[in-house]
Protein backbone atom coordinates (compact mmCIF):
# COMPACT_ATOMS: atom_id res chain seq x y z
CA UNK A 1 0.00 0.00 0.00
CA UNK A 2 1.36 3.44 -0.88
CA UNK A 3 1.99 6.09 1.75
CA UNK A 4 -0.04 9.25 0.95
CA UNK A 5 2.75 11.42 2.40
CA UNK A 6 5.41 9.75 0.24
CA UNK A 7 5.80 11.83 -2.91
CA UNK A 8 5.14 10.00 -6.14
CA UNK A 9 8.05 10.66 -8.54
CA UNK A 10 5.62 11.17 -11.45
CA UNK A 11 3.43 13.67 -9.57
CA UNK A 12 3.61 17.24 -10.82
CA UNK A 13 5.21 19.70 -8.43
CA UNK A 14 4.33 23.19 -7.41
CA UNK A 15 6.07 25.87 -5.40
CA UNK A 16 5.71 26.25 -1.67
CA UNK A 17 7.62 29.46 -1.17
CA UNK A 18 10.97 28.90 -2.94
CA UNK A 19 10.70 25.17 -2.38
CA UNK A 20 9.23 22.73 -4.93
CA UNK A 21 6.78 20.26 -3.44
CA UNK A 22 4.42 17.66 -4.92
CA UNK A 23 1.04 19.28 -5.63
CA UNK A 24 -0.76 17.00 -3.20
CA UNK A 25 1.37 18.33 -0.33
CA UNK A 26 1.02 22.08 -0.89
CA UNK A 27 -2.42 22.48 0.67
CA UNK A 28 -1.28 20.56 3.74
CA UNK A 29 1.85 22.66 4.12
CA UNK A 30 -0.08 25.92 3.68
CA UNK A 31 -2.59 24.67 6.26
CA UNK A 32 0.27 24.10 8.73
CA UNK A 33 1.44 27.69 8.23
CA UNK A 34 -2.00 29.12 8.90
CA UNK A 35 -2.73 26.81 11.84
CA UNK A 36 0.47 28.17 13.34
CA UNK A 37 -0.31 31.88 12.81
CA UNK A 38 -4.13 31.92 13.18
CA UNK A 39 -4.21 33.07 16.82
CA UNK A 40 -2.02 36.13 16.18
CA UNK A 41 -2.93 36.72 12.55
CA UNK A 42 -4.54 40.14 13.09
CA UNK A 43 -1.78 41.57 15.24
CA UNK A 44 0.84 40.34 12.77
CA UNK A 45 -1.05 41.90 9.86
CA UNK A 46 -1.04 45.25 11.67
CA UNK A 47 2.62 44.99 12.64
CA UNK A 48 3.91 43.85 9.25
CA UNK A 49 1.84 46.22 7.12
CA UNK A 50 1.88 49.14 9.57
CA UNK A 51 -1.94 49.05 9.48
CA UNK A 52 -1.93 49.50 5.68
CA UNK A 53 -3.88 46.26 5.15
CA UNK A 54 -6.96 48.04 6.51
CA UNK A 55 -6.67 50.72 3.78
CA UNK A 56 -6.09 48.11 1.07
CA UNK A 57 -9.25 46.31 2.22
CA UNK A 58 -11.21 49.59 2.30
CA UNK A 59 -10.33 50.18 -1.33
CA UNK A 60 -11.41 46.61 -2.18
CA UNK A 61 -14.83 47.31 -0.65
CA UNK A 62 -15.11 50.60 -2.55
CA UNK A 63 -14.46 48.85 -5.87
CA UNK A 64 -16.76 45.94 -5.12
CA UNK A 65 -19.88 47.98 -5.96
CA UNK A 66 -21.76 45.96 -3.36
CA UNK A 67 -25.38 46.96 -2.74
CA UNK A 68 -28.11 46.21 -0.27
CA UNK A 69 -29.45 42.67 -0.69
CA UNK A 70 -26.37 41.38 -2.58
CA UNK A 71 -24.84 37.95 -2.00
CA UNK A 72 -21.11 38.14 -1.29
CA UNK A 73 -18.55 35.35 -1.06
CA UNK A 74 -15.31 36.16 0.76
CA UNK A 75 -12.85 33.36 -0.04
CA UNK A 76 -9.83 32.86 2.24
CA UNK A 77 -11.69 35.32 4.45
CA UNK A 78 -9.39 34.59 7.39
CA UNK A 79 -10.35 36.64 10.40
CA UNK A 80 -13.28 38.29 8.64
CA UNK A 81 -12.17 41.90 8.03
CA UNK A 82 -13.90 42.11 4.65
CA UNK A 83 -16.85 39.92 5.62
CA UNK A 84 -17.70 42.18 8.57
CA UNK A 85 -17.87 45.28 6.39
CA UNK A 86 -19.79 43.46 3.65
CA UNK A 87 -22.27 42.21 6.25
CA UNK A 88 -23.27 45.77 7.21
CA UNK A 89 -23.38 46.90 3.55
CA UNK A 90 -25.66 44.12 2.25
CA UNK A 91 -27.98 44.40 5.25
CA UNK A 92 -30.35 41.75 6.59
CA UNK A 93 -31.81 41.06 3.14
CA UNK A 94 -28.36 40.19 1.74
CA UNK A 95 -25.97 37.37 2.57
CA UNK A 96 -22.24 37.06 3.17
CA UNK A 97 -20.39 33.75 3.08
CA UNK A 98 -17.01 33.67 4.77
CA UNK A 99 -15.12 30.72 3.30
CA UNK A 100 -11.67 29.48 4.22
CA UNK A 101 -9.96 26.17 3.62
CA UNK A 102 -8.26 26.41 7.00
CA UNK A 103 -10.37 25.41 10.02
CA UNK A 104 -8.22 27.37 12.49
CA UNK A 105 -8.52 30.61 10.55
CA UNK A 106 -12.25 30.07 10.05
CA UNK A 107 -12.73 29.49 13.78
CA UNK A 108 -10.83 32.67 14.68
CA UNK A 109 -12.86 34.61 12.10
CA UNK A 110 -16.18 33.17 13.26
CA UNK A 111 -15.46 33.86 16.95
CA UNK A 112 -14.30 37.37 16.18
CA UNK A 113 -17.37 38.24 14.11
CA UNK A 114 -19.79 36.70 16.61
CA UNK A 115 -18.09 38.68 19.40
CA UNK A 116 -18.71 41.84 17.41
CA UNK A 117 -22.38 40.96 16.94
CA UNK A 118 -22.12 40.07 13.23
CA UNK A 119 -24.37 37.05 12.91
CA UNK A 120 -27.70 37.57 11.19
CA UNK A 121 -26.65 37.53 7.53
CA UNK A 122 -23.36 35.65 7.57
CA UNK A 123 -22.44 32.00 7.06
CA UNK A 124 -19.13 30.30 7.65
CA UNK A 125 -18.05 27.58 5.24
CA UNK A 126 -14.84 25.56 5.17
CA UNK A 127 -14.21 25.31 1.44
CA UNK A 128 -11.46 24.86 -1.12
CA UNK A 129 -11.26 27.79 -3.56
CA UNK A 130 -10.61 25.35 -6.42
CA UNK A 131 -13.87 23.45 -5.81
CA UNK A 132 -16.35 25.94 -4.37
CA UNK A 133 -19.40 24.14 -2.94
CA UNK A 134 -21.96 26.67 -4.20
CA UNK A 135 -24.46 26.69 -7.07
CA UNK A 136 -23.68 28.32 -10.41
CA UNK A 137 -24.54 32.04 -10.85
CA UNK A 138 -25.16 32.55 -7.13
CA UNK A 139 -23.06 35.51 -5.90
CA UNK A 140 -23.00 39.18 -6.89
CA UNK A 141 -19.48 39.72 -5.57
CA UNK A 142 -16.62 37.31 -4.87
CA UNK A 143 -13.48 38.52 -3.08
CA UNK A 144 -10.24 36.80 -2.23
CA UNK A 145 -7.81 38.86 -0.18
CA UNK A 146 -4.27 37.61 0.34
CA UNK A 147 -5.38 34.07 -0.42
CA UNK A 148 -4.83 33.33 -4.10
CA UNK A 149 -1.06 32.90 -3.80
CA UNK A 150 -1.62 29.98 -1.41
CA UNK A 151 -3.89 28.14 -3.85
CA UNK A 152 -2.22 25.22 -5.67
CA UNK A 153 -4.10 25.52 -8.98
CA UNK A 154 -4.87 29.22 -9.38
CA UNK A 155 -6.48 28.76 -12.81
CA UNK A 156 -8.94 26.20 -11.39
CA UNK A 157 -9.74 28.54 -8.50
CA UNK A 158 -10.42 31.46 -10.88
CA UNK A 159 -12.69 29.26 -13.01
CA UNK A 160 -14.52 28.09 -9.89
CA UNK A 161 -15.05 31.73 -8.81
CA UNK A 162 -16.36 32.57 -12.29
CA UNK A 163 -18.83 29.69 -12.06
CA UNK A 164 -20.39 30.82 -8.76
CA UNK A 165 -20.65 34.47 -9.85
CA UNK A 166 -23.86 35.76 -11.43
CA UNK A 167 -23.47 37.29 -14.92
CA UNK A 168 -22.36 40.87 -14.29
CA UNK A 169 -20.92 39.84 -10.93
CA UNK A 170 -17.50 41.10 -9.84
CA UNK A 171 -14.41 39.21 -8.71
CA UNK A 172 -11.90 41.17 -6.67
CA UNK A 173 -8.46 39.71 -6.04
CA UNK A 174 -6.42 41.60 -3.46
CA UNK A 175 -2.92 40.20 -3.38
CA UNK A 176 0.72 41.06 -2.92
CA UNK A 177 2.36 41.88 -6.21
CA UNK A 178 5.49 43.37 -7.77
CA UNK A 179 6.61 46.89 -6.74
CA UNK A 180 6.89 49.18 -9.75
CA UNK A 181 9.86 51.16 -8.42
CA UNK A 182 13.28 49.36 -8.36
CA UNK A 183 14.39 51.28 -5.27
CA UNK A 184 11.20 50.38 -3.42
CA UNK A 185 11.69 46.80 -4.60
CA UNK A 186 15.13 46.62 -2.97
CA UNK A 187 13.86 48.03 0.30
CA UNK A 188 10.88 45.68 0.16
CA UNK A 189 13.15 42.64 -0.35
CA UNK A 190 15.25 43.58 2.67
CA UNK A 191 12.09 44.17 4.69
CA UNK A 192 10.49 40.87 3.62
CA UNK A 193 13.44 38.57 4.11
CA UNK A 194 14.98 40.17 7.20
CA UNK A 195 12.32 42.01 9.20
CA UNK A 196 9.29 39.79 8.54
CA UNK A 197 10.81 36.49 9.79
CA UNK A 198 12.28 38.36 12.77
CA UNK A 199 8.89 39.88 13.67
CA UNK A 200 7.32 36.43 13.22
CA UNK A 201 9.88 34.95 15.60
CA UNK A 202 9.35 37.66 18.22
CA UNK A 203 5.55 37.81 18.12
CA UNK A 204 4.42 34.29 17.20
CA UNK A 205 7.66 32.36 17.83
CA UNK A 206 7.42 31.16 14.24
CA UNK A 207 9.95 32.61 11.81
CA UNK A 208 9.40 29.89 9.17
CA UNK A 209 5.77 30.81 8.49
CA UNK A 210 6.73 34.41 7.81
CA UNK A 211 9.68 33.34 5.67
CA UNK A 212 7.12 31.31 3.65
CA UNK A 213 4.93 34.45 3.42
CA UNK A 214 7.81 36.44 1.92
CA UNK A 215 8.77 33.63 -0.46
CA UNK A 216 5.20 32.95 -1.58
CA UNK A 217 4.78 36.64 -2.44
CA UNK A 218 7.82 36.46 -4.74
CA UNK A 219 6.45 33.34 -6.45
CA UNK A 220 3.00 34.88 -7.03
CA UNK A 221 2.24 36.09 -10.58
CA UNK A 222 2.83 39.80 -11.17
CA UNK A 223 0.08 42.27 -12.08
CA UNK A 224 0.03 41.63 -15.83
CA UNK A 225 0.30 37.84 -15.49
CA UNK A 226 -2.60 37.66 -13.05
CA UNK A 227 -4.65 39.92 -15.33
CA UNK A 228 -3.98 37.54 -18.23
CA UNK A 229 -4.92 34.56 -16.02
CA UNK A 230 -8.23 36.21 -15.15
CA UNK A 231 -8.90 36.93 -18.83
CA UNK A 232 -8.07 33.30 -19.70
CA UNK A 233 -10.43 32.07 -16.98
CA UNK A 234 -13.27 33.95 -18.71
CA UNK A 235 -13.48 37.28 -16.90
CA UNK A 236 -14.08 40.46 -18.88
CA UNK A 237 -13.02 44.08 -18.36
CA UNK A 238 -10.17 42.96 -16.11
CA UNK A 239 -8.34 45.90 -14.55
CA UNK A 240 -5.86 46.23 -11.73
CA UNK A 241 -4.94 49.02 -9.33
CA UNK A 242 -1.50 49.18 -7.75
CA UNK A 243 -1.40 50.21 -4.13
CA UNK A 244 1.59 51.29 -2.04
CA UNK A 245 3.84 51.36 -5.10
CA UNK A 246 2.68 47.98 -6.41
CA UNK A 247 3.46 46.05 -3.21
CA UNK A 248 -0.22 45.14 -3.31
CA UNK A 249 -2.50 45.07 -6.35
CA UNK A 250 -6.25 44.83 -6.59
CA UNK A 251 -7.51 43.00 -9.69
CA UNK A 252 -11.13 43.30 -10.71
CA UNK A 253 -12.93 41.27 -13.35
CA UNK A 254 -16.57 41.01 -14.44
CA UNK A 255 -18.38 37.80 -15.35
CA UNK A 256 -19.83 38.21 -18.85
CA UNK B 1 -3.60 55.83 0.09
CA UNK B 2 -3.38 59.19 1.91
CA UNK B 3 -6.98 59.95 0.94
CA UNK B 4 -7.99 56.47 2.12
CA UNK B 5 -6.24 57.13 5.43
CA UNK B 6 -7.92 60.53 5.83
CA UNK B 7 -11.34 59.05 5.01
CA UNK B 8 -10.81 56.09 7.35
CA UNK B 9 -9.89 58.49 10.18
CA UNK B 10 -12.85 60.77 9.44
CA UNK B 11 -15.20 57.79 9.29
CA UNK B 12 -13.94 56.52 12.64
CA UNK B 13 -14.41 59.96 14.22
CA UNK B 14 -17.93 60.44 12.76
CA UNK B 15 -19.04 56.98 13.89
CA UNK B 16 -17.58 57.55 17.36
CA UNK B 17 -19.62 60.75 17.65
CA UNK B 18 -22.75 58.99 16.31
CA UNK B 19 -22.35 56.25 18.90
CA UNK B 20 -22.65 58.89 21.65
CA UNK B 21 -26.26 59.58 20.62
CA UNK B 22 -28.45 56.66 21.59
CA UNK B 23 -31.04 57.42 18.89
CA UNK B 24 -28.72 58.16 15.95
CA UNK B 25 -28.28 54.57 14.76
CA UNK B 26 -32.02 53.90 14.88
CA UNK B 27 -32.66 57.06 12.85
CA UNK B 28 -29.97 56.10 10.32
CA UNK B 29 -31.44 52.62 9.81
CA UNK B 30 -34.12 53.68 7.24
CA UNK B 31 -31.37 55.27 5.12
CA UNK B 32 -29.11 52.21 5.29
CA UNK B 33 -27.56 51.19 1.99
CA UNK B 34 -28.38 54.44 0.16
CA UNK B 35 -25.48 56.17 -1.56
CA UNK B 36 -24.99 59.95 -1.35
CA UNK B 37 -22.28 61.46 -3.57
CA UNK B 38 -20.88 64.85 -2.57
CA UNK B 39 -18.89 66.41 -5.39
CA UNK B 40 -16.77 69.46 -4.66
CA UNK B 41 -16.09 71.44 -7.84
CA UNK B 42 -13.37 73.67 -6.38
CA UNK B 43 -11.10 71.90 -5.37
CA UNK B 44 -12.26 68.87 -7.37
CA UNK B 45 -12.99 65.74 -5.35
CA UNK B 46 -15.90 63.43 -4.60
CA UNK B 47 -16.80 61.75 -1.34
CA UNK B 48 -19.47 59.07 -1.02
CA UNK B 49 -21.53 58.77 2.15
CA UNK B 50 -23.21 55.44 2.74
CA UNK B 51 -25.41 55.39 5.84
CA UNK B 52 -25.52 52.00 7.57
CA UNK B 53 -27.31 50.66 10.65
CA UNK B 54 -24.03 50.97 12.54
CA UNK B 55 -22.88 54.38 11.35
CA UNK B 56 -21.75 56.05 8.14
CA UNK B 57 -19.25 54.69 5.64
CA UNK B 58 -17.15 57.25 3.76
CA UNK B 59 -15.57 56.31 0.45
CA UNK B 60 -13.46 57.96 -2.22
CA UNK B 61 -14.91 55.74 -4.95
CA UNK B 62 -18.13 53.79 -5.04
CA UNK B 63 -19.00 51.59 -7.98
CA UNK B 64 -22.73 51.38 -7.22
CA UNK B 65 -24.79 54.32 -8.59
CA UNK B 66 -25.53 57.19 -6.19
CA UNK B 67 -29.11 57.78 -5.02
CA UNK B 68 -28.41 61.47 -4.51
CA UNK B 69 -25.62 63.69 -5.88
CA UNK B 70 -24.81 67.10 -4.47
CA UNK B 71 -22.32 69.25 -6.41
CA UNK B 72 -21.04 72.59 -5.13
CA UNK B 73 -17.81 74.53 -4.57
CA UNK B 74 -16.11 74.01 -1.18
CA UNK B 75 -17.24 77.42 0.10
CA UNK B 76 -20.92 76.53 -0.36
CA UNK B 77 -20.45 72.99 1.00
CA UNK B 78 -19.05 74.50 4.21
CA UNK B 79 -22.05 76.85 4.38
CA UNK B 80 -24.35 73.84 3.94
CA UNK B 81 -22.69 72.05 6.84
CA UNK B 82 -22.70 75.02 9.19
CA UNK B 83 -26.05 76.69 8.44
CA UNK B 84 -29.33 75.55 9.91
CA UNK B 85 -31.34 76.98 7.00
CA UNK B 86 -30.05 74.77 4.18
CA UNK B 87 -32.65 75.67 1.55
CA UNK B 88 -31.14 79.15 1.01
CA UNK B 89 -27.76 77.59 0.14
CA UNK B 90 -29.34 74.82 -1.96
CA UNK B 91 -31.01 77.44 -4.17
CA UNK B 92 -27.65 79.04 -5.02
CA UNK B 93 -26.94 78.79 -8.81
CA UNK B 94 -23.58 77.03 -8.19
CA UNK B 95 -25.25 74.22 -6.24
CA UNK B 96 -26.76 71.27 -8.09
CA UNK B 97 -28.71 68.47 -6.48
CA UNK B 98 -29.69 65.36 -8.46
CA UNK B 99 -31.69 62.34 -7.38
CA UNK B 100 -33.45 61.88 -4.05
CA UNK B 101 -32.78 65.19 -2.27
CA UNK B 102 -34.92 64.17 0.73
CA UNK B 103 -32.25 61.59 1.51
CA UNK B 104 -29.59 64.26 1.90
CA UNK B 105 -31.85 66.52 3.96
CA UNK B 106 -32.75 63.65 6.26
CA UNK B 107 -29.11 62.73 6.80
CA UNK B 108 -28.22 66.39 7.44
CA UNK B 109 -31.09 66.61 9.93
CA UNK B 110 -29.86 63.54 11.81
CA UNK B 111 -26.31 64.89 11.97
CA UNK B 112 -27.44 68.35 13.10
CA UNK B 113 -29.80 67.18 15.80
CA UNK B 114 -27.37 64.87 17.60
CA UNK B 115 -27.62 64.91 21.37
CA UNK B 116 -24.31 63.58 22.52
CA UNK B 117 -24.07 61.76 25.81
CA UNK B 118 -20.51 62.92 26.47
CA UNK B 119 -20.82 62.06 30.19
CA UNK B 120 -21.06 58.37 29.29
CA UNK B 121 -17.85 58.62 27.25
CA UNK B 122 -15.99 60.49 30.01
CA UNK B 123 -17.24 58.03 32.64
CA UNK B 124 -15.69 55.15 30.67
CA UNK B 125 -12.29 56.78 31.21
CA UNK B 126 -12.65 58.46 34.63
CA UNK B 127 -15.34 56.40 36.37
CA UNK B 128 -18.83 57.48 37.47
CA UNK B 129 -18.00 59.57 40.60
CA UNK B 130 -15.32 61.84 39.05
CA UNK B 131 -17.54 62.23 35.99
CA UNK B 132 -20.52 63.31 38.10
CA UNK B 133 -18.32 65.85 39.95
CA UNK B 134 -16.76 67.12 36.72
CA UNK B 135 -20.07 67.37 34.87
CA UNK B 136 -21.75 69.15 37.84
CA UNK B 137 -18.90 71.67 37.93
CA UNK B 138 -18.95 72.17 34.14
CA UNK B 139 -22.73 72.55 34.13
CA UNK B 140 -22.66 75.25 36.84
CA UNK B 141 -19.79 77.07 35.02
CA UNK B 142 -21.72 76.87 31.77
CA UNK B 143 -24.89 78.22 33.43
CA UNK B 144 -22.90 81.08 34.99
CA UNK B 145 -21.27 81.91 31.64
CA UNK B 146 -24.59 81.86 29.81
CA UNK B 147 -26.27 84.09 32.45
CA UNK B 148 -23.29 86.47 32.46
CA UNK B 149 -23.34 86.73 28.67
CA UNK B 150 -27.08 87.44 28.69
CA UNK B 151 -26.71 90.05 31.42
CA UNK B 152 -23.80 91.72 29.60
CA UNK B 153 -25.88 91.85 26.43
CA UNK B 154 -28.85 93.49 28.19
CA UNK B 155 -26.67 95.98 30.09
CA UNK B 156 -24.76 96.95 26.93
CA UNK B 157 -28.03 97.40 25.02
CA UNK B 158 -29.46 99.56 27.83
CA UNK B 159 -26.35 101.71 28.05
CA UNK B 160 -26.10 102.29 24.27
CA UNK B 161 -29.82 102.96 23.80
CA UNK B 162 -30.78 104.81 26.98
CA UNK B 163 -27.70 106.38 28.57
CA UNK B 164 -25.22 107.23 25.84
CA UNK B 165 -27.97 107.50 23.15
CA UNK B 166 -25.41 106.15 20.67
CA UNK B 167 -27.95 103.72 19.26
CA UNK B 168 -31.70 103.73 18.94
CA UNK B 169 -33.50 101.18 21.12
CA UNK B 170 -35.53 98.34 19.64
CA UNK B 171 -38.92 99.68 20.77
CA UNK B 172 -38.17 103.22 19.61
CA UNK B 173 -36.86 101.95 16.27
CA UNK B 174 -39.92 99.75 15.77
CA UNK B 175 -42.26 102.70 16.47
CA UNK B 176 -40.36 104.92 14.02
CA UNK B 177 -40.42 102.18 11.34
CA UNK B 178 -44.18 101.76 11.86
CA UNK B 179 -44.66 105.55 11.45
CA UNK B 180 -42.57 105.50 8.25
CA UNK B 181 -44.56 102.55 6.91
CA UNK B 182 -47.82 104.36 7.70
CA UNK B 183 -46.55 107.55 6.04
CA UNK B 184 -45.54 105.58 2.92
CA UNK B 185 -49.02 104.04 2.78
CA UNK B 186 -50.69 107.46 3.22
CA UNK B 187 -48.55 108.93 0.45
CA UNK B 188 -49.39 106.04 -1.87
CA UNK B 189 -53.09 106.52 -1.17
CA UNK B 190 -52.77 110.28 -1.75
CA UNK B 191 -50.98 109.65 -5.04
CA UNK B 192 -53.73 107.31 -6.12
CA UNK B 193 -56.40 109.82 -5.11
CA UNK B 194 -54.71 112.66 -7.05
CA UNK B 195 -54.35 110.40 -10.10
CA UNK B 196 -58.07 109.55 -9.90
CA UNK B 197 -59.07 113.22 -9.62
CA UNK B 198 -56.90 114.18 -12.59
CA UNK B 199 -58.47 111.40 -14.61
CA UNK B 200 -61.97 112.64 -13.76
CA UNK B 201 -61.06 116.25 -14.70
CA UNK B 202 -59.73 115.17 -18.08
CA UNK B 203 -63.01 113.47 -18.98
CA UNK B 204 -65.06 115.45 -21.61
CA UNK B 205 -68.32 116.88 -20.23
Amino acid sequence: MSNPHQPNSNEPTTHFGFENVPESQKAEKVAEVFHSVAARYDIMNDVLSGGMHRLWKRFTIELSGVRRGNKVLDIAGGTGDLARKFSSLVGPEGQVVLADINASMLKVGRDRLLDKGVANNIRFVQADAEKLPFPDNHFDVVTIAFGLRNVTHKEDALRSMLRVLKPGGRLLVLEFSKPSNPLLSKFYDAYSFKFMPLAGKLITDDADSYRYLAESIRMHPDQETLKAMMNDAGFERVTFHNMTGGIVALHRGIKP
Amino acid sequence: MLTQFALASAERAVNRVLSLDSTAQARLAPLAGKVIAITCSMPAFTVYLIPLETGIQLAKEWQAPADCTLSAPAKLLIKLVTRTDKSAVLHHPDVSLDGNSALLMELADILQSLELDWEYEVSRWLGPVPTALLSGHLRSRSRWLSQSAQSLHLNAADYLAEESRALVGHIEADMRFTEIDQLTLDLDRLDARIALLLKRNQKPL
